[in-house]
């Protein structure tokens, strides 16, 4: 069944994206072989032309990470089929056209972001609403990936530990490469042997901490990452973080093409089983706000509109790219479904809790809680699948840091690089108060008070750790961004392209944009109250934030459908 | 060594090669985007604070300026960027800082 | 070599003190080069003699008389950058480079970097070829601003220093990692031995540090020329406070066009200048009532206190 679903899965992707990635591109985009950006504006700086398998493998680094592997965990709900539809149909029909949209916009308006787009297709403020949701964003990933995390060091010790080991031999490696200026392949192996060395000592030296102790050196985590020169840390870091990325993919590839493992996860359970806040949650509106990423993500269109767009070669370039690369990661969703539809029962069952096929739809989302969290219910049915191979002469045991460490890197990395993205966008939405207030200005966007904002209310909500009520919300966040980026797109092709066939851009935008709205209005007013009840703080926290990103969506949506059809004023 | 096995295996052998090589270079792309971005920050800054006259920022002596500017044409480049692209860095930062 | 600077308000004598400081000190066996860096230029009138940026030799003496004229230098300062960055820029207008230059002629601080440049090139090449360089400086606040400049342009640079350090390190990480600036065609220079911009900064920053221990060595001296009057009183304190400021070495300030020293204005003046300076003694110089230019046999002798420095 695992190497059906994987067979079927590449099939899918590559069917569509030969029929209906081609059409939009001929269609709709209208791609020509006009000059680029990057060579039509050259200039050795932010215009600089990649080659396309190069700048593929730059933007899926950079659209990939922990998001597309934790969402799909907690739609298993559902059943493994509803996700499994989502992350394919989703994913090729709306989130891989948006981001190729975004792209190409961004590429025929000189490499400018789709918030300077919008600023110009749709209404000024709608550029400047970018940087609300981008902020109420920060905040929301900061609370949900703390929370995933947290869960995923009291499930098991050993990922904190190598994770920490880790860090230290990034600091190695950044001494070696910058101080002791060692020559690049050979700092390379030191490196690997000693991310070796980490996942083996993390292994024998598990840390067992409680949740709140986590919270807190996550807490501080994040202050000093954030501080600290890139070179000295983050960067040999997330050089260490990437070949445990290939590690990971290249064993998980192998293992779920090669397990012939039947699924024990039911195909289907109902239509609104237990998924967000203890409250029976419908498939429609609210899968958009479990699966993000995987099948659509707003920030792709920020990510593709800002340095992706001013380094491609040739428009031929952006659909594998844009369009390509979404796909690919709806991929790597494709194989979180298969391992945790093969092996999630058992392991979950193991830890002791009562889930059944029957009882699946309503106890799902408490157990797999309860006994792992959403990414070590992942790890561990990942290292299960690998287990079922040829490659079973892995240790189950190291292959389970191993993918412990890879989902926790790529959270880690977003927990540490949100702070300071959040003082920019600070500084940004506060820009009116200078005028009126100038000391408070300057004291909220002072270094220290803007960039801890972030994540002083991060982890202040994922300390309460309703990770079921936190996913949902940054799910918001994003596919409200999403949302106005592809209608953004769609203002983009009638008023620029010109193209007949608009409404194939139109139609998934509305119905997104109607989704996501009623989505947001049923997580405040069907699942907020609840947690208000339970925790306070928290749910009033998270209350504030979707009310006012509702406003903004209705706002947006006038601005939209008072503009869509007037002629532009300027030229592009 | 026309279409003989050495020839296919040549062939995929150097498909291996291209994969490894382009993925190698588009991660180390990725990791060096953040330095490069400041990098060009402090460019920016380097020649910003050499012709602070322009920016009303307290400058050193303008001589200081005047005898460095033949060498600063890259750095110069930059601070054109930048004056130009400023008010739309929201998507670059994002593109560079993995948030998801 | 020893250097000795005369500076005071427009209208002193300090032309004329540096004159006959320069002639005495060359009666006495030395060799003595005089230069004018006073836009006035009485240095000519005082010698009868008409001079030039080029040294003249007085009268087969040990005596070489100079003028630089610090607006001609700074215009040809100004020229010949501006030759070498339209070379260098022909091909690309990142911005418009013209009106740069346009502010550049106006800018403050030419003069004082043409003044600067000037001093630099006197201390570097005349070091053996005179005992004694005398220099009449233009009035006190660019005098001042020409003495600071040193010790500015050299806290400045010492900045960009670190700033442009940063940049290549950075760029070395860049060029460890992606090899990147190696490969593509404008090469960046990511070592300080190759980058031009280091080894510029570098370069101005020994210059200006040189000028600055020259200037605040004890081979060189400031002196201040002062009258009776409480304006020349008042403009001498702030000379001798920015002085201080610097650090640079006072000796010794001439009291000029001294008629009676015990007139009540005299020594109200004198007290109110040697408050809380106990490092520097006055020089009473009495007013030579027809205004010859022979002050140079001035039979007054005014160079005891350089000599006893030695």
């Amino acid at each position: 069944m695992t190497t059906l679903i994987v067979v079927v899965g590449l099939a899918v992707y590559v069917l569509l994206y030969l029929t209906y990635g081609k059409k939009l591109e001929k269609n709709v985009v209208k791609a020509t072989d006009d000059e680029t950006p990057s060579k039509r504006m050259y200039d050795g700086v932010d215009y600089v032309p990649a080659k396309a398998p190069v700048l593929f493998g730059h933007h899926f680094a950079s659209i990939a990470g922990a998001a597309p592997i934790v969402g799909p965990v907690l739609a298993m709900a559902w059943g493994w089929v509803p996700g499994l539809l989502w992350v394919w149909f989703g994913n090729i029909f709306i989130g891989a056209v948006h981001d190729y949209l975004s792209l190409m916009a961004s590429v025929r308006y000189d490499g400018r972001s789709i918030q300077f787009v919008a600023s110009d297709v749709i209404a000024k403020r709608t550029g400047k609403t970018f940087y609300w949701l981008v902020f109420f964003l920060l905040i929301l990933v900061i609370g949900a990936f703390g929370a995933v995390l947290g869960n995923m060091f009291i499930a098991n010790g050993q990922v904190p530990s190598a994770y920490i080991l880790k860090l230290v031999a990034a600091l190695i490696l950044g001494v070696l490469l910058y101080r002791v200026k060692m020559n690049f392949t050979v700092a390379t192996i030191i490196g690997i042997i000693m991310l070796v060395l980490a996942i083996i000592g993390g292994h024998q030296m598990p840390i067992n901490a409680s949740y709140g102790t986590w919270m807190v050196v996550m807490f501080f985590y994040i202050i000093i990452a954030s501080a600290v020169p890139v070179n000295v840390l983050l960067q040999p870091r997330d050089y260490l973080n990437s070949w445990l990325l290939y590690i990971g993919l290249a064993i998980g590839g192998i293992a779920a093409v090669f397990s012939f493992t039947g699924f024990t996860a039911p195909a289907f359970t109902s239509f609104a089983p237990i998924v967000s806040g203890g409250q029976p949650s419908p498939f429609w509106p609210v899968i958009p706000l479990i699966i993000a990423c995987g099948s659509l993500s707003g920030f792709h269109a920020l990510v593709g509109s800002g340095t992706t767009s001013k380094q491609i070669e040739k428009e031929s370039h952006a659909l594998p790219i844009g369009y390509g690369a979404m796909l690919t990661e709806g991929f790597l969703s494709t194989i979180v479904i298969i391992s945790v539809s093969g092996f999630g029962l058992s392991i979950i069952q193991g830890a002791g809790q009562d889930l059944t096929v029957a009882n699946w739809g309503n106890a799902y989302a408490g157990a797999m809680n309860a006994s792992f969290g959403a990414a070590t219910t992942f790890t561990n049915s990942y290292a299960a699948m690998v287990d079922s191979t040829f490659l079973t002469i892995l240790p189950t045991e190291i292959v389970k840091v191993i993918a412990g460490m890879w989902v926790a890197s790529f959270a880690m990395t977003t927990l540490d690089t949100t702070n300071r993205l959040g003082r920019y966008t600070l500084t940004e939405i506060l820009l009116p108060l200078k005028d009126k207030n100038e000391g408070m200005f300057n004291f909220l966007t002072n270094r220290w008070i803007a960039s801890t904002i972030p994540a002083i209310i991060g982890i202040y909500l994922a300390w309460s750790g309703s990770f079921t009520i936190l996913w949902p919300s940054f799910g918001s966040a994003n596919q409200l961004i999403a949302s106005i980026a592809l209608l953004t797109g769609a203002a983009w092709v009638i008023k620029r392209q010109k193209a007949k066939n608009a409404n194939i851009v139109l139609i998934p935008a509305y119905l997104l944009w109607i989704t996501v709205t009623a989505a947001i209005i049923w997580f405040s007013v069907i699942v907020l109250p609840g947690t208000i009840e339970s925790n306070p703080t928290t749910g009033i926290v998270v209350l504030i934030i979707e009310i006012v990103m509702l406003i903004m969506n209705f706002v947006f949506i006038i601005d939209f459908l008072k503009n869509k059809n007037k002629p532009l004023t300027s030229e592009a | 060594m026309h279409g003989g096995k050495g020839g296919v295996f040549a062939r995929i052998l150097g498909y291996i090669r291209f994969f490894f090589s382009t993925m190698d270079q588009s991660h180390r792309n990725k990791v060096t985007e953040v330095t490069e971005f400041e990098v060009k920050e402090l460019e920016n800054l380097f020649v910003l604070l050499l012709m602070g006259s322009f920016t009303g920022v307290p400058s050193p002596p303008s001589f200081v300026a005047a005898e460095l500017l033949p060498h600063l044409e890259h750095e110069i480049k930059v601070l054109n960027e930048r004056a130009k692209d400023s008010f739309d860095s929201l998507a670059d930062m994002a593109s560079l800082l993995d948030i998801d | 070599m020893k250097t000795i600077f005369f500076s005071g308000k427009g209208g002193v004598g300090k032309s004329t003190l540096a004159s006959a400081v320069a002639w005495q000190l060359m009666e006495a066996g030395n060799r003595v080069l005089a230069v004018s860096f006073d836009p006035a230029h009485n240095l000519g009138d005082i010698f009868h003699t008409k001079l030039s940026h080029r040294k003249k030799r007085f009268k087969k003496t040990d005596l070489f008389l100079q003028e630089t004229d610090l607006e001609q230098s700074a215009n040809e300062y100004i020229e010949a950058n501006m030759s070498l960055l339209n070379e260098v820029y022909s091909y690309m207008q990142p911005f418009n480079m013209d009106s740069y230059f346009n502010v550049l002629k106006y800018s403050p601080g030419v003069e004082e970097y043409a003044a600067i440049t000037a001093m630099e090139k006197l201390f570097r090449e005349e070091q053996e070829n005179y005992d004694y360089i005398v220099i009449d400086t233009p009035p006190t606040g660019l005098t001042l601003r020409i003495l600071a400049l040193p010790r500015i342009t050299v806290a400045w640079i010492d900045r960009l220093v670190k700033l442009r350090k940063q940049i290549l390190e950075k760029r070395y990480t860049i060029h460890k990692l992606s090899g990147k600036y190696s490969e593509k065609g404008t090469k960046l220079a990511y070592e300080e031995s190759e980058d031009r911009v280091m080894q510029k900064l570098l370069e101005m920053r020994e210059r200006y540090q040189n000028v600055r221990n020259w200037l605040e060595s004890d081979k060189n001296s400031i002196c201040v020329v002062f009258n009776p009057d409480y304006l020349s009183l008042r403009e001498s304190q702030r000379l001798m406070t920015g002085v201080k400021e610097l650090d640079l070495p006072m000796h010794t300030v001439y009291h000029n066009k001294l008629d009676n020293p015990n007139s009540e204005i005299a020594q109200k003046v004198e007290q109110d200048l040697l408050k809380g300076r106990s490092d520097v003694t006055i020089e009473r110089v009495p007013d030579i009532a027809e205004p010859e230019p022979t002050c140079y046999i001035m039979d007054k002798n005014l160079i005891q206190t350089f000599q006893e420095n030695t």
